[in-house]
């Protein structure tokens, strides 16, 4: 099977809600980021130890969830395409704030700022946090000109997900036994 | 059900009939609790291997059929081809967002060979008064005309493999489908849904971004 088909090699894609736009439009380039993410979340699953299979699923998981986000930014206001498509709401927010309480139950308190890195499992999650606010920041963009509750779910869920980043590389740290490097002024 | 939301179903061969020398069509019995739109595929499994087909059943049938096209070295086809009747397959579905959208533009499907799958769908669903052109080597592999001929507002076979010295059948055009969008098609913005080869998928598209600014553009692309 042949991947590649030729119809943007002059710059321009279709949205899922079929406009036909440049590469470099805001659309695009959230999508972009949050494919960003969710491949950063894949190079991290690959560093993860064999015997971590219930953090790998619930990683698995998240790129999953990372799927139905890309394909609802990808559709624009008011298509119908929006009825076929899952919507990321609270569920899937709340469902982030428990595995941050899970893992965030196993580490000490933070007080101070922490280097980002460590194992290189911690250090992907870091890259991902990272990748992931930009998601972030790119969807406020993009919804400064729509319906305000079209993207809120998404907006809360990418949120809570720089936050479960955070937690999951202080976790992965401690599970390798690395501590975490405070910020020396 | 979300339409994007698959499940796994089992069904039964119900029947076969050849179109062509190229493709035939197959029903399999319809689970009870799978719902589809017109447009959507289902996706064959056997072992590790896959396969989607689009539906040319109405969403209301009570079996699904499916418009194959023959390849003696593919994966199903020939697996489908030489089925006894009765016997068991696997699928999930309903997959793909492929769907007819009103809108205030003007509806023009494009497919070429087997592609025109999920259009007939859409045709026994009771939808009318579109534009489509189906691109094909030969008359012999304009399936489902004559159903597509009663629906749309207009039909445009497109024949590419045709002698000169040959007839074509009514309101046939000889040459590609993209000859006939770029030579006959007004300017303006249209909703094209293309399904079929992925060299009409991408030269139809490139047609659109450079002659009908405005336009949106679905795709169903078979690999």
């Amino acid at each position: 099977m042949k991947t590649y088909v030729g119809s943007g090699d002059r710059g321009r894609t279709s949205l899922l809600s079929g406009e036909r736009v440049s590469k470099t439009h805001l659309r695009v380039e959230v999508c972009g980021d949050v494919d960003e993410l969710n491949s950063v979340l894949g190079a991290m699953v690959a560093a993860l130890p064999e015997h971590q299979g219930e953090l790998t699923e619930e990683i698995l998981r998240i790129q999953a969830d990372l799927f139905h986000v890309g394909a609802w930014l990808a559709t624009s206001p008011a298509s119908p395409t929006l009825g076929m498509l899952q919507e990321i709401g609270p569920e899937h927010t709340k469902a982030l704030e428990a595995a941050i309480d899970r893992l965030e139950g196993t580490l000490p308190p933070l007080r101070s700022f922490i280097l980002p890195g460590g194992h290189p499992t911690a250090a992907w999650a870091h890259i991902a946090r990272a990748v992931c606010r930009r998601a972030e920041r790119q969807v406020l963009h993009l919804a400064t000109g729509e319906p305000p509750e079209r993207l809120s779910g998404v907006i809360a869920y990418l949120n809570r997900l720089s936050d479960y980043l955070f937690v999951l590389a202080r976790y992965c740290n401690s599970l390798h036994g690395v501590p975490d490097r405070i910020w020396q002024k | 059900m979300s339409a994007s939301s698959a499940n796994s179903f089992t069904a039964e061969l119900l029947h076969r009939s050849w179109l062509s020398e190229k493709a035939f069509e197959v029903e399999i019995s319809r689970p009870p609790s799978f719902p589809f739109q017109p447009g959507q595929r289902i996706r064959f499994i056997r072992g590790t291997a896959e396969r989607d087909y689009s539906l040319i059943s109405a969403p209301d049938s009570p079996r699904l059929a499916l418009c194959v096209r023959f390849v003696a070295a593919g994966l199903f086809s020939p697996v489908l081809a030489g089925a006894d009747i009765g016997t068991p397959f696997n699928f999930s579905g309903p997959h793909g967002y492929f769907i007819f959208q009103p809108s205030p533009r003007p509806p023009l499907f494009v497919a070429t060979g087997t592609g025109v799958a999920p259009f007939v769908s859409m045709t026994r669903a009771g939808l009318t008064g579109f534009t489509i052109l189906h691109g094909v080597r030969t008359a012999a592999e304009l399936y489902y005309q004559a159903e597509i001929r009663v629906a749309a507002g207009l039909y445009v076979p497109c024949l590419s493999d045709v002698a000169p010295e040959s007839g074509l059948p009514p309101g046939a055009y000889r040459g590609r489908v993209t000859d006939y969008l770029s030579d006959h098609l007004a300017s303006g913005a249209y909703d094209f849904y293309l399904c079929g080869r992925r060299e009409m998928v991408r030269d139809v598209t490139l047609l659109v971004d450079e002659r009908f600014p405005g336009s949106r553009v679905y795709t169903e692309i078979f690999y």
